[in-house]
């Protein structure tokens, strides 16, 4: 009685060690904290971008999150869910890596994209899948035009610089489309981000939106929701 | 006191099925006289069959007892079969016999019946038509019918339609839900929610029910119990 009382301790001590062990192994650095670096490759995105998304994989994976993203990956238009198909693939990989890591949060979302939910594999899977979508179905606006005065604050403040002229982002850089996206979800990141409540903010877009008010946000983010989509420009 | 009456509800099918066992078990059979089990069986079945079932009509007739022989249970805490993707039937006939699924009832019967017969009568059900009920709650009608095609925005509960399809036609990995028994879906919700129920593949499922509640869990079963397949 007493060897087995003993084995099962040790046992459970052996095993609490590995729990200990795997946690430490990776700790998520999030804006605000020290060590915070933007665009930091995680072990899983690096993982992610070596291998080779497949696209009839990535479309059975990506069945669990129609629910609310839907079928289409275009949200819906009160922005609670945004839109994923038109964006790169390299953004879609960032934040779903980072969502899972506990850098972006996402509550609602994490129990449906996190292990075992989905695989790494499934990550470039459905990243591969998405970019082969191509919904323009509209999205939401804001309830009145205000395209010039966004327009306006989205050029003097530099936003173009990293979200491009017509809201293209950049592929390359992992900056995010934000053309044609809905405008609540629009509004709701702006401010996400400007406070570090997102947990993944780049230092730099909170230095260029730090003086908005949020009526100024509200015009960005209509301005921002009536662009075409950028795939329709090329 | 719902829970009680439930509660003892259920011992009493429990042991009915428990009955059911032994009297269709073929031990029963042989330890009778053949000709006093030939009586017993004209009784019962007073125009008795002129061909003698196979093993596997015998063994569609014990649950047909519960889900219908065509598999649509009238039962209300009992699933429809009918209709039901091969595999996803398989497996859950496997999570009872190997405890991963546990229920008083279907938990005692499956002891009664072979890993061998799962796949013909997992074939069998799949094959069968799923039949559609009527509701006249056209209240929860309504509020089902957004739970279905929108999910629950404040609680971030996916869509059901987004998983289990726009009809509610499933698969083997998202199964069936249109034309299901309300009372059982919802008994399934709450298992899910508790955790007694815990064979969903990653989870999936658990963290969806986890963010309905008791209303929204009534309203949405009784939707389904009335969506048809799409032509
Ligand atoms: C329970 C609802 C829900 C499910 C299921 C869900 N998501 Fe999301 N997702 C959200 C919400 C809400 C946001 C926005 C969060 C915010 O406001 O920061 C989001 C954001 C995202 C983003 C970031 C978009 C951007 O522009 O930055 C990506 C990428 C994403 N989801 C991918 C997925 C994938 C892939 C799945 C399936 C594996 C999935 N989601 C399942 C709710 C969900
Ligand atoms: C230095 C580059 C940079 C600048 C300048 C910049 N942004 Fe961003 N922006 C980003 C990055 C990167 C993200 C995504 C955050 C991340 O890395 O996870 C982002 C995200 C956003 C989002 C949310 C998009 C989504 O899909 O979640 C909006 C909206 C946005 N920026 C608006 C603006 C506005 C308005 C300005 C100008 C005031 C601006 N940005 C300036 C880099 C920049
Ligand atoms: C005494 C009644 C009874 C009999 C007989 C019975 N079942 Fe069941 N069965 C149930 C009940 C009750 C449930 C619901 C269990 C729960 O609530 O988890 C069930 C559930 C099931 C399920 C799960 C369905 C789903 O949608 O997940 C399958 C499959 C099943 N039964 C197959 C069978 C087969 C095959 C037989 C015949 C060998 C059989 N049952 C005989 C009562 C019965
Ligand atoms: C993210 C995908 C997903 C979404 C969204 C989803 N489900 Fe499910 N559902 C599952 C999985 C996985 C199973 C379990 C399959 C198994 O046991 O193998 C399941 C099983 C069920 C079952 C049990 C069926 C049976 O025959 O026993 C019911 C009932 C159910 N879901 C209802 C719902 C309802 C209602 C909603 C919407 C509020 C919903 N589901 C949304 C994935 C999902």
């Amino acid at each position: 009685m007493k060897t087995i009382l003993s084995a099962v301790i040790v046992l459970l001590f052996g095993l609490q060690a590995t729990v200990a062990q795997a946690a430490d192994a990776y700790v998520p650095k999030v804006y605000g904290k020290k060590g915070y670096v933007w665009d930091e490759m995680t072990p899983e995105r690096v993982q992610v971008l070596k291998q080779k998304g497949d696209p009839v994989n990535g479309k059975e994976a990506f069945r669990g999150c129609q629910g609310c993203h839907k079928a289409d990956a275009a949200g819906v238009r009160e922005g609670v869910y945004p839109r994923l198909t038109g964006q790169h693939a390299s953004v879609l990989i960032k934040q779903i890596t980072e969502i899972r890591a506990g850098i972006r949060k996402n509550p609602k979302m994490l129990p449906f994209v996190q292990d075992p939910a989905i695989s790494v594999q499934e990550i470039g899977d459905i990243a591969e899948y998405l970019s082969t979508l191509t919904s323009y179905r509209e999205n939401g606006k804001g309830p009145e035009d205000l395209s010039a005065k966004g327009e306006k604050l989205f050029m003097t403040n530099k936003c173009y610089t990293c979200h491009g002229k017509h809201g293209e982002g950049n592929a390359e850089k992992s900056y995010p489309a934000v053309a044609a996206q809905h405008y609540g979800y629009l509004i709701r990141e702006m401010n996400l981000i400007r406070t570090g409540v997102r947990g993944n903010s780049n230092p730099d877009m909170v230095k260029a939106i730090a003086k908005f008010k949020q009526s100024d946000m509200d015009a960005v983010a209509d301005y921002l929701s009536r662009l075409p989509d950028y795939r329709t420009l090329h | 006191m719902k829970c009680k009456y439930n509660f003892e509800y259920m011992q009493m099918r429990a042991l009915f099925a428990l009955f059911g066992m032994l009297f269709m078990s073929p031990i029963y059979a042989e330890a009778m006289p053949p000709n006093a089990a030939a009586a017993s069986e004209v009784a019962a079945t007073p125009e008795a069959p002129a061909v003698a079932l196979s093993p596997f009509e015998e063994r569609l007739q014990l649950c047909a007892g519960c889900h219908n022989p065509d598999g649509n249970s009238i039962i209300p805490e009992n699933p429809k079969l009918a209709g039901l993707d091969k595999k996803y039937i398989r497996r859950q006939l496997e999570a009872f016999k190997g405890g991963d699924r546990t229920n008083p009832t279907m938990s005692s019967i499956i002891t009664m019946v072979d890993p061998k017969e799962f796949e013909d009568l997992a074939d069998f059900f799949s094959k069968q038509k799923r039949t559609v009920g009527t509701s006249d709650k056209a209240d929860l009608l309504g509020q089902g019918r957004q739970v279905f095609e929108e999910g629950v925005i404040g609680t971030g509960a996916p869509a059901c339609m987004g998983c289990h399809g726009e009809d509610g036609s499933g698969d083997a990995k998202f199964p069936r839900l249109n034309g299901q028994n309300a009372q059982y879906v919802v008994n399934q919700l709450m298992n899910f929610k508790s955790g007694t129920r815990a064979n969903d593949a990653k989870g999936l499922m658990r963290a969806v029910a986890k963010r309905l509640n008791e209303q929204e869990m009534a309203a949405v079963a009784e939707y389904m119990s009335t969506l048809k397949e799409a032509e």
